[in-house]
């Protein structure tokens, strides 16, 4: 089933292709442009499988968007592995699992040593690239895993957490999420020190998912430059999620970057839209899930379950049919409103709803040949691919040290 | 060490003058025992400073009035490289263990930057090594009781990421699989799991420790363990009928598969008669430490100084006898007797334990080396018993964790 309908989005993204007469020549440079570049993406849930002891990074698999194989095919060069536990998930035992799931990345790196190293900073993302490597990076996707102890924020650092998202879907005790009803204003006086402190350890701080006016609050107290890991455009699709064109504005003026969700949801009003008018499809999918996953809350499973599950409702005509070119869409507005130096790649991937023709890793080479389509500039496309989450990186780091230097 | 009377710590006795360091005229020992002891690496696998890292008022950058270690007082006395003890009550167990764990690796790491002149923090035998050379006190972690990674394997991983060169395997009680000395044995040693973590420690290169585990768990571990052991903190039951001392056999034992016992200054460990004595009046010591609980809660600060002037009060009434530091020199000496100078060394429980009278804090350390020339001790062995040996026991153990890594 799933097959044949990547054959059917692969035709019809050939017949999508405006001008077909010189789509040879840039499709070629596109290929060579993609497979030169450090591609960067700044959120992926597969740490969720990870945990599974069965399953394996350095096997190509049938479902779910990453593996090894998958990344070299789609030149993926850099990737986040999302630490993350659902925020009703507090105390303590927050803190182990995150431990659990920093283990298991580490675990991963030290089990492919030939494929993967552990990168912490911009330059051992181009040492790798060099060395052909995929640099793999953690970000702590909700701040409600610290347990509001910094002491538990320095070791994640130290154990190589490169971002922190400051919320996940529920507010926790020093910062408001998006999708939660307001407790704080914002951020609390702790969650500022928070910020801070993450400004010092060189951890970057991660606005996707929070508030509006915890993106302000972030954006006043940040000595760096923000970023959001995992959103889209809100002036495309309303979701809470995604972000406003002021947010966008003012987040580049600080010389922060939006990386782009690939999420449908995220991506198509046309698709949120129908969520919202038939709250029983989204029930229909969660009861599916269970089914094939069970209740012991296999994150793994049902992530890519749903995943799966909803293409079903699609295929059924009961949700509209999303495509990859949307990203397009949302990374060309953040370009306009934003600025070239302000756009990044944050798919997502083994965590949300994937548009037809990004279905994986592999399919990345797509992003580059549609933005050279657009008549972006080979510079251009490779600071969206990579570059300016690097940029970001290298002023965070910089930043760290010199608060570091100053007692 | 942290029994009733380990809480006791803290305060200065007075001192009383030893005949052996009275300096005479024509002898030159003094002058070359100072001058061994202060071209030695000089270190210290236990001490319980990491608790006061948590007060207000204690610097570990300056002399301290009380307790002790500080660096001030780690430099007078030439004790060059100290394992930082992380301690939590054994009777907390769980997720919150991990944590509180945690925070205390953390607070060394924050202590070892912020005196980053003086300290540096060491993961191996040759980071010490380098430390000393360039004239810096090299900081080190041992987590003091298996019951702090919350049952959880991988939590040995992390804590060994984290910098942990040393985990004693239980604490005064049983943890989920293993005996301690001081409990009603619940898995005759080590569970299967138990046997699990040694392995895992051996891996990760963790030194396992064995003091205070029960006799049988230490007879497992040494079966199971690929690597040599220490007792990080233990005396010799031979002299002072303690559980947490290790008897003869046990120390023939350790020796016979490389490892070394690190003596452990506590007076009720080193000094049968105080021991007695001591066992005689804990009916009323631990009805008043259940008072000075009430009293000072879990503030480690206050129990300590209290704990300490009933200590000395008891002392001053003549129900405790008096110790004097010429017994760590028995036990040292019992060791080298039994299976020669390469298997024993130092390990104060420092901020943790009473003191002997002479050894009021670590300025008095240049006194051991003294008292081992006049024994006529070697120089060679001197060095090997202040630190060659517990170096050459990390190094072994880190060769261990390389071959077991390459599999």
């Amino acid at each position: 089933m799933r097959n044949l309908l990547f054959l059917f989005v692969l035709s019809l993204g050939g017949l999508l292709v405006p001008s077909a007469v010189s789509s040879d020549t840039i499709s070629e440079r596109a290929n060579k442009l993609h497979f030169s570049s450090i591609v960067v993406d700044t959120h992926d849930d597969t740490t969720q499988r990870l945990l599974d002891d069965k399953f394996d990074l350095g096997v190509r698999h049938s479902d779910g968007s990453i593996d090894i194989p998958r990344m070299r095919e789609g030149n993926l060069s850099a990737i986040f592995f999302s630490i993350w536990i659902s925020s009703k998930v507090t105390g303590p035992e927050a803190v182990q699992k995150a431990l659990e799931q920093i283990n298991a990345v580490r675990e991963q790196v030290r089990k492919h040593p030939k494929d993967l190293v552990l990168a912490t900073t911009a330059a051992e993302i181009r040492k790798a690239h060099a060395q052909n490597k995929i640099a793999a990076l953690m970000g702590v996707e909700g701040g409600h895993m610290i347990n509001s102890d910094l002491a538990v924020l320095r070791r994640f650092a130290s154990l190589g957490v490169r971002y922190m998202t400051l919320t996940h879907s529920g507010n926790n005790e020093w910062a408001d999420s998006s999708t939660d009803k307001p407790d704080h204003n914002g951020l609390t006086d702790f969650g500022k020190d928070v910020v801070r402190e993450m400004n010092r350890l060189g951890v970057m701080i991660d606005i996707s998912h929070v508030s509006d006016k915890s993106f302000y609050d972030a954006l006043e107290v940040g000595k760096a430059p923000l970023f959001a890991s995992h959103s889209s455009c809100r002036a495309i699709c309303d979701a809470p999620r995604n972000m406003t064109d002021q947010m966008m504005k003012d987040l580049a003026a600080k010389g922060g970057v939006v990386q782009i969700n690939y999420h449908v949801g995220f991506l198509s009003q046309e698709f949120r839209n129908a969520e919202k008018l038939d709250p029983k499809i989204n029930q229909a999918i969660a009861l599916q899930v269970r089914q094939r996953c069970g209740g012991d809350g296999n994150e793994g499973c049902m992530l890519i379950e749903g995943d799966r599950i909803t293409r079903e409702f699609v295929a059924q005509g009961k949700l509209p049919r999303v495509d990859y070119t949307k990203i397009i869409e949302h990374i060309d507005h953040a370009v306009k409103v934003a600025g070239i130096d302000h756009v990044g790649l944050g798919s997502d991937f083994d965590g949300a709803n994937m548009p037809y023709g990004m279905e994986d890793a592999s399919m990345l080479p797509k992003i580059t040949e549609a933005l050279l389509q657009k008549g972006y500039s080979e510079g251009d496309v490779r600071k969206i691919l990579g570059e300016n989450t690097l940029r970001v990186m290298t002023d965070v780091e910089r930043v760290s040290r010199e608060l570091n230097a100053e007692k | 060490m942290r029994c009733l009377r380990a809480v006791l710590a803290a305060g200065v006795l007075l001192l009383t003058f030893s005949p052996l360091l009275t300096p005479v005229h024509g002898d030159d020992i003094a002058d070359r025992a100072r001058k061994l002891h202060f071209s030695s690496i000089v270190l210290d696998t236990h001490d319980d400073t990491t608790q006061r890292f948590f007060s207000k008022t204690f610097d570990l950058g300056k002399r301290n009035p009380d307790g002790h270690i500080d660096i001030p007082r780690m430099r007078e006395g030439g004790m060059n490289a100290i394992f930082l003890s992380i301690w939590i009550d054994g009777r907390i167990m769980g997720p919150p263990a991990i944590q509180k764990a945690l925070d205390q690796i953390d607070a060394v790491h924050e202590n070892v930057r912020r005196n980053s002149k003086d300290m540096v923090f060491c993961r191996t035998a040759d980071d010490i090594r380098r430390a000393h050379k360039d004239g810096k006190i090299a900081a080190l972690i041992g987590v003091e009781g298996g019951h702090m990674i919350g049952n959880d394997i991988r939590m040995v991983r992390i804590f060994g990421d984290l910098g942990v060169r040393y985990m004693t395997l239980s604490h005064f009680y049983n943890d989920e699989w293993a005996d301690s000395s001081t409990d009603k044995p619940a898995h005759n040693g080590l569970t299967d799991y138990g046997k699990d973590i040694v392995r895992e420690m051996n891996r990760q290169g963790i030194m396992v420790d064995i003091s205070h585990v029960s006799d049988k768990t230490f007879y497992d571990a040494l079966e199971v363990s690929k690597a040599p052991l220490i007792a990080s903190h233990s005396s010799c039951r031979a002299i002072c009928n303690h559980p947490r001392d290790m008897t003869d056999d046990m120390i023939k034992a350790l020796a016979a598969k490389g490892g070394v016992i690190q003596i452990n200054y506590e007076k009720s460990f080193i000094d049968q008669a105080y021991k007695d004595a001591s066992d005689k009046l804990s009916g009323g010591v631990v009805a008043q430490f259940d008072q000075l609980k009430k009293l000072c809660g879990d503030d480690e600060e206050c129990l300590g100084k209290k704990m300490n002037e009933t200590e000395k009060q008891a002392t001053a009434e003549g129900k405790l006898p008096h110790v004097t530091w010429e017994r760590i020199i028995d036990h040292i000496d019992h060791v080298v007797k039994l299976v020669g100078p390469d298997h024993v060394g130092l390990g104060s429980d420092f901020d943790g334990a009473t003191m002997p009278e002479g050894m009021d804090d670590c300025t008095h350390l240049p006194k051991i080396t003294e008292a081992l020339m006049r024994k006529g001790y070697s120089d060679g062995d001197i060095r090997k018993i202040l630190g060659g040996n517990i170096l050459r026991v990390m190094a072994q153990n880190e060769k261990v964790a390389h071959e077991l890594q390459a599999q």
